[in-house]
């Protein structure tokens, strides 16, 4: 099979943009992506195009990957929308990447777009819950922050996990947001203003939730043969791996683990040839603060139960031996659904090559990184991971 | 704002009015809510009907506050403040999500014994949906 590489990686800011529709969003990303690209960028090769969606603001449902890549110039190709909840850019990304392997095209966009912010709160509610459980947990009376609050709250049962642990994800996580550009909250906050926030789901307070957002971001995949063309130092997609899990949290075997993320991971790490303790820098999917604690330990940086223990110890800082969200996170940089994975995978594209826009936020020297993508409440979960 | 249909409920009266599970004929172990194949061995579909008893324990929870509930939860928001879910382990084995009622959020504790009884879920579409809530089990232990 093709070995598989990244040479482009763009980003439109992340946040409310009242005059910004799905179509100029997608654009900017485009724009951002094709000028990172070092040298000879035609989009006249690129034959084929994933974007990750969900709800597009509620006005293009159908069709909606044909629209975004005919209105950046890219009409006549193999367009798909990818739709998988929260981790629909993950998938769009792991999409281009099969298609890149397999030999049936050369030159691929990644991409997800989302526009959250034109329906009113109420109506976000209405369609953000339905990536849930629609049967039971809907009609229990919960949305997304009631699933990861159950599951907090079983973890801090189960394993003492405190409530300043939640916070301390909060924190850090906007300390990174602090200095990125693109962040929707690039401001810091305090643990104890994190701690006392006001409750939306309890345990989880509105410090533990990530926002709501609209944003866009954009990635150039091609075959590592012609990779060189287009830049030095492209970034290579050495693992990847997907998993489903029962939608609804109550048919779970264990409240308190991702199983996605753990088979996910497994097969990431099994094909790139790593284990945990390689990856530098991980992006990983913290829609609300637990989701983070729980991407640590089922991803393998620390035991089941730890995670607690591990935020506390800092080695999730962003100098710590295990730097985990330098973006700022969902939390802090923003969560516009179908374009958070492949976002996600535009910070590392930066943080590898070297060309974070702030060098505060910059990981030094590092040449394996990792994200992770999931999908509502851990339906759906995708992890990459690349290299230098 | 219909997101569960009438027909779409009424094809699932069985579940929430009755509790109705599946004993696995190959495995023996108790699927609720319903699967099209065996949850615990994914190798059977075939099961006998089991009327579940109701009970169970509070396996976790979450009260729903201010910006935490559903649109069509907003009226029993506003007229009764932060509501409590659990997710239950039923004594035949199976977790379920459900809220709790008859209880003050306070009391609400981990592990403590509910039964499941039969109340007013909401209104969509004009129509009032039944299905099941977990009330304190006050004889359980
Ligand atoms: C957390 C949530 C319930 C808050 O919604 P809300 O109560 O309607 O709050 P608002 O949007 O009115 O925001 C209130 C204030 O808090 C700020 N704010 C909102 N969310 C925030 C967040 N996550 N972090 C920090 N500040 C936040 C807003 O900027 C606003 O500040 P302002 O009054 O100065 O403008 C909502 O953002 C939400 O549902 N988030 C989860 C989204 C989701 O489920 N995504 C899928 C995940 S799987
Ligand atoms: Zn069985």
């Amino acid at each position: 099979m093709r070995r598989v590489a990244i040479v482009g990686a763009g980003q439109s800011k992340y946040g409310e943009f009242p005059e910004k529709g799905i179509k100029e969003l997608f654009f900017e990303a485009y724009k951002d992506m094709a000028s990172s690209v070092d040298k000879n960028f035609d989009p006249k090769q690129i034959e084929s195009a994933y974007v990750g969606n969900l709800g597009s603001g509620g006005f293009q449902l159908g069709n909606m990957s044909a629209l975004v890549a005919e209105y950046v110039g890219l009409p006549y190709i193999h367009t798909v929308r990818v739709e998988n909840a929260c981790a629909s850019g993950g998938y769009a990304l792991v999409a281009a990447v099969m298609d890149v392997m397999s030999g049936a095209h050369k030159m691929v966009l990644a991409g997800g777009v989302e526009k959250m912010t034109d329906v009113s709160g109420m109506k976000q509610k209405y369609w953000l819950g339905v990536s849930g459980d629609t049967e039971y947990e809907r009609l229990a009376g919960t949305t997304f922050a009631g699933l990861y609050a159950l599951i907090a709250h079983r973890h801090m049962h189960e394993f003492g996990t405190k409530r300043e642990h939640l916070s301390m994800v909060a924190v850090k996580n906007h300390k990174n947001g602090a200095q990125n550009p693109k962040a929707q909250f690039q401001r810091e906050i305090q643990l104890e203003q994190a701690m006392k926030a006001p409750i939306v789901a309890y345990p989880l307070n509105l410090f533990d939730c990530c926002s709501t957002t609209d944003g866009a971001s954009s990635l150039l995949v091609c075959d590592a043969e012609v990779a060189k063309q287009f830049t030095d130092t492209p970034i290579y997609i050495t693992g990847f791996g997907t998993s489903s899990d029962y939608l609804a949290i109550h048919d779970r075997i264990n409240t308190v683990t991702l199983e996605g993320t753990k088979r996910a991971s497994q097969h990431a790490y099994k094909m790139a040839g790593l284990t945990a303790k390689d990856i530098q820098l991980a992006e990983v999917h913290d829609c609300f603060t637990i989701a983070e604690l729980l991407a640590y330990e089922d991803l393998g940086f620390c035991e089941k139960g730890k995670a607690g223990q591990f935020i506390e110890e800092g080695h999730t800082k962003i100098d710590g031996d295990k730097p985990v969200n330098a973006s700022g996170g969902l939390k802090s940089k923003g969560h516009p659904i179908g374009s958070t994975g492949t976002g996600q995978a535009y910070e590392m594209f930066n943080q590898l090559r070297g060309t974070v826009q702030k060098p505060i936020r910059q990981v030094k020297g590092i040449e394996k990184g990792l994200v992770h993508n999931v999908g509502g409440s851990g339906g759906t979960v995708s992890v990459s991971i690349m290299e230098r | 704002m219909a997101h569960v249909s009438v027909p779409m409920y009424w094809r699932t009266i069985p579940q929430r009015y009755q509790m109705m599970g599946q004993k696995c004929k190959k495995c023996g172990a108790v699927n609720f809510p319903p699967k099209g194949v065996c949850k615990y061995c994914n190798a059977s579909s075939e099961f006998e009907e089991l009327q579940l008893s109701g009970k169970g324990k509070v396996h976790t929870f979450v009260l729903i506050g201010a910006g935490g509930a559903p649109p069509e939860f907003a009226d029993q928001m506003k007229a009764g403040g932060s509501y409590p879910v659990a997710i239950v382990e039923l004594a035949e084995g199976p977790k379920v999500i459900g809220q709790m009622t008859d209880v003050n959020p306070k009391d609400v504790k981990m592990g403590m014994p509910v039964k499941a009884e039969l109340k007013k879920i909401y209104t969509e579409e004009g129509v009032i949906r039944y299905g099941f809530k977990f009330a304190p089990d006050l004889e359980g232990k």
